[in-house]
């Protein structure tokens, strides 16, 4: 029992205090200034007004009114102080409706004391707002379209004086409402100034004009951003476009359209503007790559991208297409340690006045990222995480889904996505690489390493040992070499530093070692491979020959050294004996080589 | 220190396996070339599915990959051959299309995304890759490694295969061919070693060239053939009874499983040599076991009486068979492989197809270029150390290279055995020579080295005419690598469903007309709308545009095909009569006439009209009424009056008046058949012109609904 009653006087004091701040009367707005334009397919209505407090208390807030009919096409709402400057002006909005009339509550930055006033810039965008009328034309005709709205700015506030300033696309209008005094001068229609309207009041304006505006609208926009942590960031925008226009009616005749350029209000090419460091750009759809498009820089830096779609759009016809490229991290990526902010555009600029009426985002983080939270520029609906897989993926990466409807080229905000992710979780991917190609060629390996047949082959085996005795004799020599090498490098030696005796010691211990080194042949060797046995005789034979040249050439610097011989006789021997040697080795080598 | 012992230390390995090595790096090279030469219009392009064909197959792929097999096997395309509709399970080779789904799936299992437009561009050079290695073991069974290498290089980049298998040119020939040889590999090696092992690993690899293309049928002859060549030349062995026993009975039991092929194994004609052969190789091995047992004179007596009863009662059973129709008589397709003139004659839908056109001489040496000189020499060579395996590929050059002649898209065939055999020519004729080499060496110093050496060797200039000889071979071998990347690149590198020339600047201008309507047809028609037209389009709207359509490149309905002739060689309100009747909503053709594109409607108009006028319902269409009475085929004053009054002429010139196209020329200037066209001004009653693409190549129409009673 107690419960209820608390929630009664909850409600109570809930609709009191609205109660309160709706009515209001103490709120004047002494004079309002409205744009309305409709230059393109938007209808964007910028109202400037004076509030005056004519009440005894200060007033935090006020409410803004938006006429029931345009309620759903409502896309962007912002208040703002008229002298603020940029965003520091911005006011606080909530949206409620109240008795079936969509309400904006907006918060002023410093109350409003009686007697006082405040500027405030309130702007709306409404999409689809405009009809053509007629509703379908054909190819040589222009679009019309039809503006309905009010006369009066629709406010829950008296208003002591306000004018309408109309901008249309250009000056044929086919015909307007006329509310005294109203006034059409070249490409604007002017309503009022009209004095003292009571709050709530509205009088119907129809205003029937041309405007051949592109009336390009996204029905879906499918925007993948994914972040990779090795320098990249890859963003791809899959959407359905079509024109919502007036419709074609009967033919369309290229010979007109290229010769006398009639269907002005279609669509041949837009421009999309992407990020400054934008790369890697393909613009394609379902059957390939659509080959009509140019890629600028523009002055300020943005890269535009010139679409051309494969046919043009005139009204009632759709296209859908795939829009991609890359970015560096590091312009949209920041971290502190393991925590990262990824800070990008919800959605991106499209083409001018564009409207999108569905857009998914979905932003795929690096597998492994955690704690995800993310800060979004204005209300969307943020749909349950799911797992992507992709390259080298093991346990898939996280997947944050955004949905929004209705969004115009105001929306193009910024939001805030925080997560963790450890670094060490970087090299997973190399590793795993890595370990597979580990695995695949230690298979490899193993497979021609083993034998895994169940008979034996005779021939293949024997070629096998051969070949293993052959390895081993070469070895053999390997090692046998660079002992003669040593031995010749200590006779160089002896020939400066004629140290017979320090010689003689050195060239025993190589003797010894050469002894020591036995070549371990198999005994059947002789018969199971006489081709091999052959060699091998012939190689020891010449590895003979060449020790005894070692020998004579020692002896020959011992001679020269202890003075037995002069320069001139040693320096022809020693000539005679290196050719020889060379002779050797090159047969030394060639059998080794050919075993 | 000037000389080491033992130098190259690090590297040395012994001659097997500088050998191995060797074989490796040779066959990667070629297998690496072979995928990479393909890729000329991926990279000029973009990797797309080209032509017709591989469009319909690419759909399939993906109905396949998406749906799942047993969806795909009973699938039911109402897209297709409007209102009759085309069984797609029952009436295709699901070879191609389950590999690629195969390795869709296995490829994103291992979570490497790639879509199934990439998997079905990759596929052909891909398997060309595995065709390279699978020649290599197949000419190593013939003549030896060397053979092997050289021809595995050379199907590496030989244009006649090349040109059904770039990247993007996803048709069923791309694997066939890697199939068919690897069934001759296992062919070979179940002939040689008479093990059941091998003839059934045959069977298989016969079984996946069954089910991925129609020239299977030629496999299945050429392997009988083969055994039967050898039973006559009396090398019939207990090896070659056990293959094909083993072969035949596995392989026709498997192929039947493919929905397609049904029971033609045991039906139709042109499988009867294999089951011939088969009884024939039984009776064969009987005889050879009866012989063992019996006394000559015996043995003859009952050989003759054997022969004569069961001759005679295979004869009538056969002829029974074929007037109760139980044996497919001899198909129109099988008559024009034998007789290049018989389609012509007779079927106008075949011979309109420019694949099916006998081949020139010319084509020979553009796609073969040096193998058609080296054929002759590896056929020689294979006689001259004649062997079961050498029987095998001398029966399949022969005969593919007189199916070549007769049509030219069988020049695919042709191809393999070309390389295999210009591959054992280089190799014999180069390892002859090439031992000669360095003769010289080995006598004396290399002083001596130009100087002749009477006393050792036969032949005067030995190493010369060694030297001369193999300078000479390489010369041709880089030759002919040039002409094959030069063929590959101009001639067989364009995906024709973008079409591309060169401006007056030199600036490349790319024509993307097809596209750019079929993407039109795609986004801008109601989901069911109907499309009329010649069926050459037919896959590319099913597959690009994803509309039903009257009829394709499938071309099983003869009268179909026909009404569809009649509706486009009528007069208006006869065509709108037809197109009534099959429902259609949009007519679409093709126009070269402002760009010069020559392959368009108006050039194969008289092929409409043939076709229209085969079939009884078309009986007043006329070739001769659409001749000038010289006999002329014009567009322009002189033209019949019924040309250019039919519907094709106003769909393809309606506007077309008005329009300039050449500078000094008036306007209305046909810039194909270079003419000013001869009716300019008219206005259509039953049609409305949808949509025309920016160069006009594509128009698009649609036809108008009755008029409302009464107004």
């Amino acid at each position: 029992m107690g419960l209820r009653l608390k929630i009664y006087l909850v409600c109570l004091f809930l609709t009191l205090t609205s109660f309160c701040n709706a009515t209001s009367e103490d709120v004047l707005i002494k004079s309002a200034e409205r744009t309305i334009d409709v230059t393109s397919q938007l209808v964007k209505i910028t109202h400037r007004l004076t509030l005056s407090n004519t009440g005894k208390s200060s007033v935090n807030s006020f409410n803004f009114h938006i006429e029931s009919r345009a309620q759903q096409k409502l896309s962007y709402f912002k208040a703002q102080l008229a002298d603020g400057k940029d965003s520091s002006g911005v006011l606080k909005a909530v949206s409620s409706t109240v008795k079936g009339v969509l309400t904006y509550k907006v918060t002023l930055s410093s109350s409003l004391e009686p007697g006082q006033t405040v500027k405030v810039l309130v702007g709306t965008v409404f999409t689809h707002n405009l009809v053509p009328h007629p509703a379908e034309i054909t190819q040589k005709e222009k679009q019309l379209v039809q503006y309905r709205g009010s006369a009066y700015i629709f406010s829950p506030y008296k208003i002591a004086s306000q004018t309408t300033k109309v901008l249309l696309s250009s000056s044929s209008v086919e015909s307007y409402t006329k509310v005294k005094p109203s006034s059409q001068s070249d490409s604007t229609i002017t309503y009022g100034p009209y004095e003292n309207i009571a709050p709530l009041t509205e009088v119907d304006i129809v205003i029937h004009f041309e405007n051949n505006a592109p009336f390009l609208s996204v029905a879906n926009l499918l925007r993948h951003i994914e972040v990779s942590h090795w320098g990249n960031i890859a963003v791809e925008e899959t959407l359905d476009v079509y024109h919502g226009g007036a419709k074609l009616k009967g033919s369309f005749s290229r010979f007109e359209y290229q010769r006398e350029h009639s269907g002005v209000s279609s669509i041949k090419s837009f421009k999309t503007v992407l990020p400054e460091l934008a790369a890697d750009v393909y613009y394609r759809d379902e059957i390939g790559n659509i080959s009509t498009s140019n890629l600028r820089q523009e002055d300020d830096g943005d890269v535009s991208l010139e679409l051309r779609p494969r046919f043009p759009l005139f009204g009632g016809w759709k296209t859908h297409y795939v829009v991609g490229y890359n970015l560096p991290s590091f312009s949209n990526l920041f971290n502190s340690g393991d925590e990262f902010v990824l800070q990008m555009d919800l959605i991106s600029h499209i083409f001018d006045h564009m409207v999108i009426d569905d857009a998914l985002v979905r932003i795929i983080l690096p597998e492994g990222a955690s704690n995800i939270e993310i800060e979004t520029p204005y209300a969307v609906t943020r749909l349950p995480d799911t797992l992507h897989f992709t390259y080298l993926d093991v346990k898939g990466r996280p997947v944050v889904e955004i949905a929004a409807k209705n969004l115009v080229e105001n929306h193009i905000q910024p939001f805030k996505l925080r997560y963790t992710f450890s670094r060490i979780v970087m090299l997973q991917e190399p590793l795993l690489c890595v370990f597979a190609f580990f695995l695949l060629f230690l298979t490899f390996i193993i497979y021609a390493r083993l034998d895994f047949s169940i008979t034996k082959d005779e021939a293949c085996d024997n070629r096998q040992r051969a070949a293993g005795i052959a390895e081993n004799i070469r070895n053999h020599y390997l090692k046998r070499s660079t002992l003669f090498q040593a031995f010749e490098t200590h006779v160089v030696k002896l020939k400066s530093s004629r140290d017979i005796n320090a010689f003689q010691a050195s060239a025993k211990n190589i003797t010894s070692d050469l002894r020591a080194q036995t070549l371990d042949l198999p005994a059947n060797l002789k018969s199971e491979h006489p081709q091999l046995n052959d060699r091998v005789t012939e190689i020891q034979k010449q590895d003979k020959a060449y020790r005894d040249f070692q020998s004579t050439h020692a002896q020959l610097v011992e001679r020269l050294v202890g003075g037995k011989i002069n320069k001139p006789q040693f320096v022809d021997a020693e000539a005679i004996l290196i050719k020889k040697r060379d002779e050797l080795v090159e047969k030394l080598n060639h059998l080794i080589n050919t075993l | 220190m000037t000389v080491a012992l033992l130098k190259s230390q690090i590297l040395h390995m012994s001659i097997e396996k500088q050998e191995t090595l060797l074989k490796l790096a040779i066959l990667t090279v070629a297998a690496i070339l072979s995928f990479s030469t393909r890729l000329f219009s991926v990279l000029r392009f973009e990797s797309v599915i080209h032509e017709f064909d591989p469009y319909f197959n690419y759909r399939t792929t993906k109905y396949l990959a998406e749906e799942g097999f047993y969806k795909f096997h009973n699938w039911f395309d109402e897209r297709a051959w409007y209102p009759l509709g085309r069984i797609i399970g029952g009436t295709i080779y699901p070879g191609l299309m389950l590999t690629s789904a195969v390795l869709y799936h296995v490829m994103n299992f291992l979570h490497i995304s790639i879509d199934v437009r990439n998997v079905c561009v990759f596929l052909a050079p891909l398997f060309s890759s595995l065709t390279t290695i699978v020649t290599f073991f197949l000419t190593r069974e013939l003549k030896g490694t060397g053979a092997g290498l050289v021809a595995a290089s050379m199907i590496a980049i030989v244009p006649g295969y090349i040109s059904r298998s770039v990247a993007g040119s996803y048709d069923n020939e791309g694997i066939a061919i890697f199939c068919m040889l690897l069934t001759y590999f296992f062919w070979i090696k179940s002939v040689k070693t008479g093990s059941l092992l091998w003839s059934a690993l045959c069977a298989l690899a016969y079984f996946y060239m069954v089910s991925s293309w129609g020239g299977y049928v030629f496999l299945i002859n050429l392997i009988p053939l083969h055994v039967l060549t050898l039973i006559l030349t009396g090398r019939f062995s207990h090896r070659v009874y056990v293959a094909y026993s083993a072969v035949y009975t596995l392989g026709t039991l498997l192929s039947m499983q493919v929905a397609f092929v049904g029971f033609q194994p045991v039906q139709s004609s042109e499988h009867m040599l294999a089951f011939g052969v088969f009884g024939l190789c039984q009776l064969h091995a009987f005889t050879d076991y009866v012989r063992s047992r019996l006394t000559t004179e015996q043995f003859d007596v009952l050989f003759r009486s054997v022969l004569m009863a069961a001759g005679s009662v295979a004869l009538a059973a056969m002829g029974i068979l074929t007037i109760t129709g139980k044996i497919a008589p001899w198909t129109g397709r099988f008559y024009s492989l034998l007789d290049p003139s018989y389609a012509k004659n007779h079927i106008p839908i075949i011979a309109s197809v420019s694949e099916h056109q006998p081949t020139s001489w010319s084509s020979f040496y553009f796609d073969l270029q040096l193998l058609v000189f080296l054929f002759p020499a590896g056929l020689y060579y294979c006689f001259a150390k004649l062997t079961d395996a050498n029987i095998f590929i001398i029966l399949y050059g022969v005969t593919s290279i007189y199916f070549a002649g007769v049509m030219v898209r069988l020049m695919l065939v042709l191809a393999p055995v070309m390389c295999i055999l210009s591959g054992i020519a280089v190799s014999t004729a180069l390892g002859s020579q090439m031992k000669y080499l360095d003769s010289p060496r080995q006598g004396s110093q290399s002083a001596a080295e130009k100087k002749p050496k009477k006393g050792e060797a036969v032949v005067p200039f030995r190493s010369e005419v060694a030297w001369t000889f193999t300078v000479l071979i390489s010369l041709f071998l880089v030759s002919y690598t040039f002409h094959c990347t030069w063929v590959t690149s101009e001639a067989y590198s364009s995906p024709s469903i973008v079409l591309s020339a060169r401006g007056h600047d030199g600036s490349r201008i790319i024509f993307d007309d097809f596209r750019e309507a079929y993407y039109w047809l795609r986004m801008n028609t109601p989901e069911d709308s109907r499309v009329m037209s010649w069926w050459d389009y037919g896959y590319q709207i099913s597959a690009m545009a994803n509309r039903t359509i009257i009829v394709d490149n499938n071309t099983w309905n003869n009268t179909h095909i026909s009404r569809v002739g009649q509706a486009m060689a009528s007069t208006e309100d006869k065509a709108y009569e037809i197109m009534r009747e099959l429902d259609v909503d949009y007519v679409l053709v093709i126009f070269g006439g402002l760009t010069g594109y020559s392959s368009d409607d108006i050039n194969k108009f008289l092929w409409m009209v043939r076709i229209g006028g085969s079939t009884d319902r078309g009986k007043h269409i006329k070739e001769n009424d659409y001749y000038t009475p010289s006999g002329e085929f014009r567009v322009d004053q002189e033209g019949s009056s019924t040309l250019l009054n039919c519907l094709m002429y106003k769909m393809s010139y309606y506007k077309f008046g008005s329009v300039y196209t050449e500078g000094g020329k008036p306007p209305g200037y046909d810039r194909v058949r270079n003419a000013e066209i001869g009716n300019k001004d008219f206005e259509l009653d039953v049609l409305e012109e949808a949509y025309t693409t920016e160069h006009w190549l594509v128009r698009i129409y649609k036809v108008k609904k009755l008029p409302n009673r009464g107004v």
